[in-house]
């Protein structure tokens, strides 16, 4: 709910760059930092005091003996996919390795990662050797394991100060790309993958005789498909790098930008849900239906992105919107009803487009594209899944995470849009729908409306209509990310001058026009942070789906592996792991919005 | 229809423009904000290819004025007709008049997110519905000629305040509008920058365009001006050819300005 | 002049459908049309499924009995639907201001501490915030939750740290209190009356200080003038107990009123609102020398605010269900005031008790004496101050960055030392900049203990949830926690701005 703007509501600080100190002697360092005045010692000394309290109270809890982290190792299948069928798990693999795909090309392309120096990460290395060891002191192990952590840690911090002697040999400064760092780091997370089988579902037979999945399928072991996925990801780097140097730049972002948009709902419905398509009905009914409306609507939107068609194409665009509402007069299939309505939007904002032979082929381009893309999504939503799972949605855990917070951005975003334009409208019947809603939706808990979606849903829609659970909450929270999404473009909008709307008016162009070429593109610019920052929120949000009864990660974490019978009252390690999911993924967003506001000085306008 | 008998303007010497058409007519124009009336019963007609130079102190409502001509603010009385098109609340007039009007801000008002060329070209592409290419080709002829297609490429933000008001002068330009409309496009400038603003300025008027400027620049006013108008407390006070105006001034209030400022 | 010519070319009526200012508004109403329909037809939907399934939507449950228990608050076994949604409402209300206390508190020094000068001080803070505000609030408040049902001792007779004092166990953590006692709502009277005196205090203090220039702290002597009363009141609170009878003289009014008095009042009110407001709407359009300078948008806006108001005055004739409920409350509210007013003259306005555990049944419980959190509420409740104090502590830092260096510089020139300097010259400036997002914060937290639910907590959203599965009545439901949550919100927006406002003022 309100997580939703609580980042939005937070002030940007100008980013200021820590002062460049001079390099102190660790001795200087420490009495400017930790001992400068009398008032400053104390301090240290209590907090000093209460950390060590409090990382061994933590550290007592983690290596109890009495943790079941076997729990969480060997539910892992379950915290990201739930109950989905082992034999046709090759089928997620497939979904992640089309994402990291995508990851790979798109670091690529966007050039993204910077270079550390090397000096600096051996430094990093002795400093978490130093933790390292530190842990290993204050934790409750036995003496071996205290030896063991130690030889460990020393280790580690052997490691960081050799790197660091041989970078600070040369002269210059040896400097590495963060990518390289990074990809060290994930090549030795899937060795340790072959040496130690904690990916391995069988592990634990020895303990106690388990095995969630079959054996024999991929679903058994992950060593192996997390290396064929670290190939890929880097194989995709470079086949990005090659990209990025012979194909033109702009393009090629915008249709990496489509595939990323397009990935999740593809990913979805046609390659985890596995459709069972009825050829016969395809053929005999969608297939008609989106050739009629393809060529139709072609035929009325070149006519109508005819520069001399006038006010006769406005007229025409207002009774095809007429004509879509009035198909929910009559039964009718629902693909007629939804193509008419998106047929009538497209003719509304055809004036706007109208120009060139160029620019209307766009447009009609745009049109068969938008139409092929919801028809053949209707159509796989519509039919049956081969992939059964007990109850609920097809799938579950982490994955039904990441699907319902990209849905609801993806679908609240030009919702959220229109609102914001709707609210600082000057019409102001427009205006006040658009306030009532945005502040009705910020003012209740979300939580209140996915119950009501949950519940109410069905006694809203027309006999013969059905939604399942799932997709009741998607609109609760659509409906909600759009009213804070609206806020955070007003702000956006806001920062418009007048001016500016007074230079797109005297240069003759229409409200429509001057939104969407002048308006929209700077506010948006304006609104990149906040945006961001609703993104984790929703992100976030998602955890209230464990409320109503779906089966997300956290449901899981906290209701279903604990009711299981050897991990019996695990609650605490596996609603910590969720917390440490989650963490990841939120924390690694905000970094790179704010690296982002960095680079694109947004701070300094 | 450049080719009327008009003779060219020379250095504040009277043209005859009788025989020209009307472009811009406003009757008794009154304009109210809330109480505050900004207009009161401004009445005065602008030829074709007449140079028209709006003079007044600050809050005298020149900029209300030139800005109902465009219809970005909207006159509450009086009838304002621009080039045979009456400002009403009619669409297609509307449309008409803001095509047919070119305007220069103070502020420039570029489009910060578009470079130079799209912002010259892109009400042409959108508007005018004109092939890219064409447009282009326009923007950089446009360029050319305000002196600046080198810095094409170029974001707004990069340029200076001169060269950004060149831009907005060939943003204008580029719809072929039939009027042109200045509001003090040279004081938000340093005093560097004002002459090559102001010499793409006449170069325009020399073409033979139909303008109107407010401006403080009385050398501008005096060198190329057909006819000086000046207004006080949203009236006109008094309007003159160049040479009758500054030579003999029939108000006290005209006068007064006058001695202040020159 | 050619300007018959030109009148002439000019064309003089504009066609209907190219007016602007008709387009603009047959939009909008076109529009308003589409949703008031899309509304229509969703309600007609639901009546039809909802009778064909036989479910009410009707309020009745409020008086019904139903089989609620209450994990804490001022009713754990009310007897009727409303009373479990008004001792839910208390909890949701404990919850939120306790939490709002709490969290800015944690979050100044959070933030204050995102600024020490110790190393040490600012990487705990940063990793406070960094950790708590980037892990969904759900899930701390659920592993709080288990860590406490784990952690905590069974409760026995004996239990407690600090016995008599202070109990932890897994039923919750009790403290001593003070009660409200049947005394409470003369005192309040006198109080009020010493609020009222307390307005006149100050102003005549303010008075004397504008005379004479002499500091009379006017606020201080409005504060001591309250606590004057209040004390008083402790001792001669029953004067006020004639109120009793004047409350049931309204209540008996009330009830007998004929439902056409508020029909008549509210029709009165919408027209004469209308009214007033078309009034000074034309007035302010006319300007000074009395010339009335209407746009059609402005005809259109005063058409639209006449049809509105018949509209109002149609929906209070038509529907006397709304009027009837009017007077009904009003009725209740003045009974129940009567109710409260008529005790015998020896009630004490307050109780002191130290906490209690009573043995009802085979296991131990908290009585009612102590002031007890139960375990749910301390989690929603830590969970709530952890993560908004990382929100907050954000506010904080940047509010305090945002005022230029230059400030502390020429404060330090003056010779102002560091407490000093944040006490008078940072603070003041940062807190315009700190108050609208952490009034944001605020409406965050009341929301977010609605996840109360996830561990059982009896506030608003569990109680209601327990509410309509057992009547089956979701709508009313459901509108009863927006008016609730609404109402919240708005009264804390209220607030904030109010300080806003006076921060602006303290400014100039
Ligand atoms: N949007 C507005 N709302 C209220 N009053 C306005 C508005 N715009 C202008 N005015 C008032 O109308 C009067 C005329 O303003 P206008 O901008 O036309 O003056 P000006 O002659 O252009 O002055 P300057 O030389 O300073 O630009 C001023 O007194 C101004 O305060
Ligand atoms: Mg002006």
């Amino acid at each position: 709910m309100s997580e939703l703007s609580s980042h939005t509501g937070n002030i940007t600080v100008p980013y200021t760059p820590p002062p460049e100190t001079p390099k102190l002697s660790p001795r200087e360092w420490v009495k400017e930092n930790l001992f400068s005045s009398p008032f400053n010692s104390a301090l240290t000394v209590v907090t000093t005091i209460i950390l060590l309290a409090v990382f061994r109270g933590f550290l007592s809890f983690i290596f109890n003996p009495v943790r079941q982290w076997d729990s969480t190792a060997t539910n892992m299948q379950l915290f990201m996919t739930r109950a989905y069928p082992d034999e046709q798990y090759i089928r997620v693999w497939f979904c992640v390795a089309v994402l990291l795909t995508l990851t790979g090309v798109s670091m690529a392309v966007w050039q993204a990662g910077s270079t550390v120096p090397v000096a600096g990460l051996g430094r990093k290395l002795l400093a978490t050797g130093a933790l390292l060891a530190l842990l290993a002191l204050l934790a409750p192990f036995s003496a071996s394991a205290t030896v063991q952590w130690l030889a460990a840690a020393l280790a580690v911090a052997a490691i960081g100060e050799a790197i660091r002697r041989f970078a600070g040999r040369g002269e210059s400064e040896r400097t590495v790309s963060s990518l390289t760092v990074l990809v060290v780091t994930l090549a030795g997370l899937v060795t340790s993958l072959w040496v130690v089988p904690y990916g391995h579902h069988s592990y634990i037979a020895k303990r106690v005789p388990r095995v969630l999945a079959e054996p024999g399928t991929v679903a058994l072991t992950t060593k192996l498909p997390w290396t064929i996925m670290l190939l890929i990801v880097v194989a995709a780097y470079f086949a990005g790098r090659l990209m990025r140097n012979r194909l033109p730049t702009n393009p090629t972002r915008a249709t990496l930008l489509m595939l990323w948009l397009l990935a999740p709902f593809f990913l979805t419905y046609l390659v985890l849900r596995d459709p069972d398509f009825d050829m016969g009905h395809v053929l005999s009914t969608d297939l008609p239906i989106f050739a009629a409306y393809a060529v139709g609507g072609a035929v009325l939107l070149s006519w109508l992105t005819r520069p001399s068609t006038g006010e006769t194409g406005r007229v025409v665009a207002v009774l095809i919107l007429v004509a879509g509402f009035c198909t929910f007069l009559t039964p009718m299939r629902q693909v007629v009803r939804l193509d008419m309505l998106l047929l009538a939007t497209f003719a509304l904002a055809a004036p706007t487009f109208a120009g060139g032979p160029r620019a209307r082929r766009r447009y009609i381009f745009g049109w068969l594209g938008v139409l092929g893309v919801m028809s053949w999504l209707i159509t796989s939503i519509n039919t049956p899944s081969t992939v059964t799972v007990p109850g609920g949605f097809f799938i579950g855990g982490f994955s039904i995470t990441l699907f319902i917070a990209f849905i609801a951005l993806v679908i609240s975003f030009p919702l959220g849009i229109a609102l914001a334009l709707a609210r600082t409208s000057s019409m102001p019947i427009f205006r006040q729908l658009a306030t009532g809603f945005i502040e009705v939706v910020r003012g209740i808990p979300l939580i209140t409306v996915l119950i009501f979606f949950s519940i109410m849903v069905p006694l809203f829609l027309p006999r013969g209509m059905h939604l399942g659970e799932v997709a009741a909450v998607a609109i609760g929270y659509v409906l909600f990310s759009s009213a804070y999404l609206a806020e955070n473009v007003r702000g956006g909008l806001q920062s418009i001058t007048r001016g500016q709307h007074e230079a797109a008016e005297a240069v003759g162009m229409t409200t429509a026009q001057k939104t969407v070429f002048i308006v929209l593109p700077q506010a948006l610019r304006v609104s990149i942070p906040p945006l961001v920052g609703h993104c984790i929120g929703v992100f976030k949000e998602t955890s209230l789906l464990a409320i109503i009864g779906v089966f997300d990660i956290l449901y899981i974490g906290r209701i279903v592996i604990p009711g299981q019978t050897e991990f019996m009252g695990s609650t605490r390690e596996n609603v910590l792991f969720v917390s440490v999911i989650y963490w990841i993924f939120a924390y690694q967003m905000s970094k790179a919005s704010q690296r982002l506001e960095r680079r694109t000085g947004l701070g300094e306008r | 229809m450049t080719d009327t008998t008009a003779a060219e303007p020379t250095g504040g010497q009277t043209r005859d423009l009788s025989g020209a058409r009307d472009m811009i007519v406003c009757e008794d124009v009154s304009k109210w904000y809330g109480d505050f009336q900004a207009l009161d019963g401004v009445s005065a007609t602008i030829k074709e290819q007449e140079v028209v130079v709006v003079l007044g102190p600050s809050g005298s409502g020149k900029s209300t004025w030139i800005r109902c001509i465009n219809r970005l603010e909207i006159h509450q009385e009086g009838r304002i007709v621009v080039d045979d098109v009456e400002l009403t609340n009619d669409l297609r007039n509307i449309e008409k008049v803001r095509s047919e009007v070119g305007m220069v801000f103070q502020q420039f008002n570029l489009f910060p997110h578009l470079n130079i060329l799209d912002n010259v070209t892109l009400a042409p592409i959108w508007v005018r519905k004109k092939p890219r290419a064409e447009a282009e080709a326009q923007g950089m002829a446009l360029l050319e000629r305000v002196g600046i297609p080198e810095q094409a490429q170029k974001y707004p933000g990069q340029l200076s305040g001169g060269q950004q008001q060149r831009v907005a002068i060939a943003r204008a330009l580029a719809m072929e509008p039939r009027i042109m409309l200045f509001d003090e496009p040279t004081s938000a400038l340093d005093p560097e920058m004002i002459k090559e603003v102001l010499d793409v300025m006449k170069t325009l008027a020399l073409s033979g365009m139909t303008m109107m400027v407010v401006t403080h620049e009385m050398g501008f006013a005096k060198e190329v001006a057909d006819r000086l108008i000046f207004m006080e407390g949203g009236q006109i006070v008094e309007q003159n050819t160049t040479e009758l105006f500054f030579s003999n001034p029939t108000e006290e209030r005209t006068k007064l300005f006058l001695s202040q400022i020159l | 002049m050619t300007d018959t010519t030109t009148q002439e070319r000019v064309s003089q009526r504009v066609p209907l459908w190219r007016d602007v200012v008709v387009l603009k508004w047959v939009t909008q109403i076109v529009l308003l049309f589409v949703v008031l329909s899309v509304m229509w037809f969703l309600a007609s939907q639901a009546g039809d499924n909802l009778r064909a399934r036989n479910i009410n939507t009707d309020f009745d449950f409020l008086e019904r009995p139903v089989d609620i228990q209450i994990s804490e608050g001022i009713d754990t076994h009310p007897d009727t639907g409303g009373r479990a949604l008004w001792a839910a409402m208390v909890n949701t209300l404990r919850l939120s201001i306790a939490g709002i206390f709490f969290a800015t508190v944690l979050g100044v020094i959070v933030g204050l501490a995102r600024l020490s000068d110790n190393w040490l001080v600012r990487r705990i803070a940063t990793s406070w915030v960094e950790v708590l505000r980037n892990v969904p609030l759900l899930v701390q408040m659920i592993f709080y939750y288990s860590a406490m049902t784990a952690a905590f001792p069974r409760l026995g007779l004996e239990t407690g740290p600090i016995n008599g004092w202070l109990h932890v166990s897994n039923k919750g953590i009790s403290m001593p209190r003070v009660h409200i006692a049947d005394g409470f709502y003369q005192w309040m009277v006198v109080v009020l009356v010493g609020v009222v005196a307390a307005y006149f205090v100050r102003r005549h203090r303010q008075r004397i200080q504008d005379v004479t220039g002499a500091n009379t702290s006017p606020i201080l002597w409005a504060v001591g003038t309250i606590g004057l009363f209040g004390l008083i009141g402790l001792f001669v609170h029953p004067v006020f107990s004639w109120l009793g009878s004047v409350f049931s003289a309204v209540a008996d009014l009330l009830d007998s009123l004929p439902v056409a008095v508020p029909q008549l009042l509210f029709s009165a009110i919408a027209v004469g609102g209308a009214t007033v407001w078309i009034r000074r709407f034309v007035s302010d359009h006319r300007s000074a020398r009395g010339h009335l300078s209407l746009t059609d948008d402005d005809w259109f806006r005063i058409a639209f605010v006449a049809v509105a108001s018949l509209v109002v005055v149609f929906l209070v004739v038509r529907w006397s269900g709304l009027s009837a409920w009017t007077l009904n409350s009003g009725r209740d509210l003045f009974e129940v005031l009567a109710d409260k007013f008529n005790v015998d003259g020896a009630a004490r306005p307050f109780d002191a008790m130290r906490p209690d555990i009573v043995q009802p049944g085979k296991f131990p419980n908290y009585g009612k004496n102590g002031l007890t959190m139960s375990v749910g509420f301390a989690s929603v409740f830590f969970a709530v101050v952890f993560y908004t104090s990382a929100f907050i502590g954000e506010n904080v830092r940047g509010g305090i960055l945002a005022v230029p260096k230059g400030q502390t510089e020429a404060a330090k020139a003056v010779g102002l030392r560091r407490g000093q300097i944040l006490r008078h010259v940072v603070l003041p400036q940062a807190l315009r900049v700190i108050l609208p997002p952490t009034g944001n914060q605020y409406l965050n937290l009341t929301k977010n203990t609605s996840l109360a639910v996830a561990v059982g907590m009896s506030d608003m959203v569990q109680v209601g949830t327990t509410v309509f599965n057992q009547t089956g009545r979701t709508l009313p439901v459901v509108a009863i926690w927006m008016l609730f949550y609404l109402s919240c919100s708005l009264t804390i927006s209220v607030v904030v701005n109010w300080f806003n406002v006076r921060m602006r003022l303290v400014e100039r």
